[in-house]
């Protein structure tokens, strides 16, 4: 790729522009200065004049970012509504993963321990038994959703160039909301009964809360700590 | 940020504002058109009165697509892959809407010219005949 592309694929994803469109945008520049540069070369120029000739037709950096980052529609959600995908958007994510944890954790009850006061007990015998399988699948969901949602969150601030300020703010959310989840079963309220899981949130362990808070945070804050130092090495 | 320019003199955004557009829309409701073959049709198409800044028309196509006046679809052609654009219906009515405006428009300012002139020819024969007198 022509180092004047590269530096307006950077400028463009810093702008906000919807990385889809920045890739099809370069592509395009770069099938049109082939074209341009074939042009040239017809006309009698050597490569590389054609070469010049054919940049400068393309534009400048500057126009040709200035034009695209001007088309308020072709800018990313992140970039447009980042309240919506830092603020709900994890939310809605961790809700729905944890919706998901419950319903396997209670069905997961009423299947294979039916009768039993709590769903939290010991599964006695190999951990390959089909009911130990089904709760640690959903104990993995329920564990697991915080740590990515909140790669996801590294993935895309680096994908678009993002700065800190929201991808921080999406962290301390997501951490914050799973270290301070507490799960509870209530008994069955009588004979033939079935019991209840509901999600609450509390600090009852100030020291375990903080801890928790700390792992995931700063396994979803190292990583994209990594990308940012290496992308700034990279532009140096 | 305008990306088209009147040939050999500054481009005015306020009376270019929409030409762009226009001259797109009204050369892909013929033909299927990549970014390059456009450019160049503008540029023939105008007897390169106005000019294409070559790169800058692709936001204009991105733009377009992403209001739904016109639609893409990649097509190898000589072994290359290529991104070709074409009107949809929707861009049909708009190109309707823009010429129509643009018709207003150059109307409108090719009375003030002829008014201008007429204006000056009297001037110019009221002139004569104060002088003769």
């Amino acid at each position: 790729m022509a180092k004047p592309l590269s530096a307006l694929r950077e400028r463009l994803l810093e702008a906000g522009v919807a990385p889809r469109h920045v890739s099809r945008y370069v592509k395009e520049l770069q099938d049109h200065l082939t074209d341009l540069r074939a042009e040239e070369e017809r006309a009698g120029r050597s490569r590389t004049e054609a070469e010049a000739i054919a940049l400068s037709r393309l534009g400048a950096v500057n126009e040709l970012a200035q034009a695209m980052i001007g088309k308020r529609q072709l800018l990313s959600l992140s970039s447009r509504a980042p309240w919506a995908m830092f603020g709900v958007a994890p939310v809605v994510l961790l809700a729905a993963a944890w919706f998901a944890a419950l319903l396997i954790l209670w069905t997961g009850w009423q299947m294979f321990l039916p009768g039993t006061q709590t769903p939290f007990v010991a599964q006695p015998g190999s951990i390959f038994r089909l009911e130990n399988v089904y709760f640690q699948f959903g104990r993995m969901i329920y564990f697991g959703a915080p740590f990515l949602i909140g790669w996801g969150i590294v993935w895309l601030a680096a994908r678009q160039r993002l700065s800190s300020y929201w991808p921080a703010l999406s962290f301390v959310l997501v951490a914050g909301l799973a270290a301070t989840a507490q799960v509870h079963a209530l008994r069955p309220s009588g004979e033939g009964t079935t019991g209840h899981v509901m999600l609450g949130f509390g600090v009852d362990d100030v020291a375990a809360v903080m801890v928790h808070f700390s792992v995931i945070f700063m396994a979803t804050l190292l990583p994209y700590a990594v990308v940012r130092w290496r992308r700034r090495s990279a532009t140096i | 940020m305008m990306s088209f320019t009147m040939a050999a003199r500054a481009s005015n955004p306020d009376f270019m504002n929409g030409v762009p557009e226009l001259l797109i829309l009204r050369l892909l409701k013929n033909a299927e058109m990549y970014g390059y073959e456009i450019v160049q049709a503008i540029r023939s198409g105008t007897d390169e009165v106005v000019v294409a800044g070559e790169g800058v028309v692709y936001p204009v196509l991105h733009g377009l697509e992403s209001d739904g006046a016109i639609k893409s679809r990649r097509k190898l052609v000589n072994g290359r892959s290529r991104i070709y654009y074409k009107t949809t219906r929707a861009g049909e009515r708009r190109l309707a809407e823009l010429t129509g405006k643009w018709t207003e428009l150059a109307g409108a300012i090719q009375k003030v010219l002829a008014g201008a002139k007429a204006a000056a020819v009297q001037r110019m024969i009221g002139g004569f005949y104060g002088e003769a007198a």
